[in-house]
């Protein structure tokens, strides 16, 4: 048994990683890819030396220069890059501390939403029976509820801050991560490969892990890439709305609810926090849709 | 047919019965976690601890939660889902006069979300592994980037602000009160016969419900478009071409026709995130529906309202799945004979 064991297992440790080297060549040779992760590591990169970026502090008031226009217009000044909103804050550096709030939220909620998603698609999928039907019964009683509806009900239980943000928008979301991995998880539990695993004798727990799990990660990086965008949106609307974080955290959807205040006499305002929301999650977009034609072989076959 | 048809409305309703349960139990027990006292609002500056103690008792927040959710569940299945806290009014009158304007932009702003994304899913299926995909791909990915709530401010600052043509705040022009028949206004203002008022309502109509279609319509376009793609490798679409059917009476007739059903199916299952949408898209024009009295209820912790809204939305997102689920028996000829 242990002389037939050792060269499949010498066999798939040398697959496994040039699968990985091939799968980083065809995820280097996604255009969107490289579009949407550059973007992102720029917005990354801003958003942690924010302080030492922007030009101002978000929250400085110049009462002289309120809603002053950006400084290609006639008399816009260099002071303010991206001009300044009606209480006379810099909205460039509004802006870039607008991106740390956007990013903890989609890395963490998205991180957040993953696992729980994933490892409940895996546990159901893998194990199928009483667990897959109670898994699954709860992501249909999930999902019947609008999911800003369902975020809503959760911030009025939970109350506002960040953390309660990514805790609302992960109890909302894992559903999109458990339904979509569960079907992959059910496919991928047929396969010969798995079904050799668990003849070899390896524990449940070990074919989950080193067997399973590898073949739905493809999937897993492009609904992560995904719900990072979704994050991003959620975070904004709840903050638009004012329920996200207290006002002295700045944040896109703040700017939003400020610029539309201010609209009637400057409409400019609006146009910065709306580029930065759009801008970054279609990046987030991209990159997701890059990474599932670059990973999933039959689309891949299709477009080569 | 009519057999299949009621067969799926009685399956669905008894499924519905125990999920509606359950939502109710999970949003009750959810608002009831809350960290802020709802009465909060309700006391004057000067009250007193009593005064509050006995606000409580009257409101019966004092009794433990099991049996404050067996009182308020009791209650809803008579049809009383108790009194609005900053209202003070029936949460169930509140939601009656507000569903129907909900119901109307919704169903609007899927109309022109059809208008928008037939053409263009068709357009991005024309275009799939020729020179300009990548164009169009791009397009879909740029309008998947931005959502309702942002169309909504967009539009307003393009028609409402910047070139000032449309209305964009309320239902109606204020100085036109609505005849109150069904409270659909397009409807009732037609019935009525008051055109001057019926173009009021449309032209307060065009932005949110362009809002509303332009963030669903990438959605739809997507699905649309992989369906077209799984549609046309099927071999009737061969064996079409071979009888000499023109190229675009084999998409529109044939190909077009087989992929509706993944897309209604689908165009079910995301209702939700287009109430979600109208529920933003409602706040920004002080359209006075649902989602607006739901942001209203949040900000003031009104917990009667937000509960009985949420059960509004759990009805409506299930009867959506009766629609869907009827409609796809009956476009869908494998079922006929059933």
């Amino acid at each position: 048994m242990s002389t037939l064991e050792l060269p499949a297992l010498a066999g798939s440790s040398i697959d496994s990683s040039s699968n990985l080297r091939a799968a980083l060549r065809e995820l280097a040779r996604q255009p969107r890819v490289w579009v949407g992760g550059l973007i992102l590591l720029t917005a990354t990169v801003l958003a942690m030396f924010a302080p030492w970026i922007a030009p101002h502090d978000p929250l400085d008031q110049d009462l002289l220069h309120m809603l002053a226009p950006p400084m290609w217009a006639v008399d816009g000044s260099s002071a303010y890059p991206l001009g300044t909103d009606g209480l006379g804050r810099c909205v460039l550096s509004r802006a870039i501390y607008g991106a740390r709030v956007a990013l903890t939220v989609a890395i963490a909620a998205a991180w957040g939403s993953m696992l729980l998603g994933s490892t409940l698609a895996l546990f159901g999928g893998y194990f199928g029976g009483i667990v897959d039907r109670l898994i699954s019964y709860v992501v249909d009683l999930w999902m019947s509820f609008p999911p800003v509806v369902l975020s809503l009900i959760l911030l009025v239980g939970l109350g506002t801050g960040v953390d309660k943000v990514i805790l609302a928008v992960v109890l909302v979301d894992w559903t999109r991560f458990c339904r979509v991995v569960r079907a992959d998880v059910l496919l991928t539990r047929r396969r010969d490969f798995v079904l050799a695993a668990q003849l070899i004798g390896f524990s449940h727990w070990r074919t989950m892990l080193r067997e399973v799990l590898p073949a739905v990660v493809p999937l897993m990086i492009t609904l992560f890439s995904i719900e990072m965008g979704i994050a991003i949106v959620v975070e904004a609307t709840l903050s638009f709305i004012g329920l996200s974080v207290p006002p002295e955290i700045t944040t896109w959807g703040q700017m939003l609810a400020d610029a539309r205040n201010d609209m009637q006499s400057a409409v400019w305002v609006l146009l910065t926090p709306v580029g930065c929301i759009v801008v970054t999650v279609l990046a987030c977009n991209l990159l997701g849709d890059g990474v599932r034609v670059a990973l999933d072989p039959r689309l891949r076959q299709r477009a080569g | 047919m009519l057999q299949v048809i009621s067969a799926i409305v009685v399956r669905r309703l008894l499924l519905a019965v125990p999920t509606l349960w359950l939502l109710s139990l999970v949003v009750f027990f959810v608002l009831r976690i809350l960290p802020v006292d709802p009465l909060g609002m309700l006391l004057p500056a000067s009250a007193t601890p009593a005064d509050a103690a006995a606000l409580r008792q009257q409101l019966g927040f004092d009794k433990p939660i099991p049996q404050q959710f067996l009182i308020w569940l009791w209650a809803a299945i008579n049809g009383n889902l108790g009194t609005s806290l900053n209202f003070r009014q029936p949460v169930s009158q509140l939601m009656m006069a507000a569903l129907p304007a909900t119901l109307e932009l919704s169903l609007v702003g899927l109309v022109l979300a059809l208008l928008i994304s037939i053409p263009g899913g068709v357009l991005a299926f024309v275009l799939y592994q020729k020179k300009r995909e990548a164009a169009a791909d791009l397009t879909v990915a740029l309008m998947q980037s931005i959502p309702s709530f942002l169309w909504s401010l967009l539009l307003i600052a393009a028609f409402g602000v910047l070139w000032p043509v449309l209305p964009f705040s309320g239902r109606i022009a204020p100085d036109i009160t609505l005849p109150g028949l069904t409270g659909f206004a397009l409807l009732d203002l037609l019935l009525t016969g008051q055109f001057s008022g019926l173009l009021s309502a449309l032209a307060h109509l065009v932005l949110p419900a362009l809002a509303l279609a332009l963030g669903f319509a990438p959605l739809v376009i997507r699905v649309l478009r992989s369906s077209l793609i799984e549609a046309a490798n099927e071999p009737y679409v061969e064996v079409a071409r071979l009888r000499g059917l023109s190229e675009s009476r084999i998409l529109w007739r044939h190909i077009l026709k087989n992929a509706a059903l993944p897309t209604i199916t689908m165009i079910g299952v995301q209702f939700g995130f287009l109430f979600g949408a109208a529920l933003l898209v409602e706040m920004i024009f002080g359209y006075p529906g649902i989602g607006n009295l739901m942001v209203q209820a949040v900000k003031g912790n009104d917990l009667p309202l937000i509960q009985g809204i949420a059960l509004i939305f759990c009805v409506l997102m299930l009867a959506i799945t009766v629609i869907v689920d009827v409609l796809y028996a009956v476009l869908n000829p494998r079922m006929r004979n059933l």
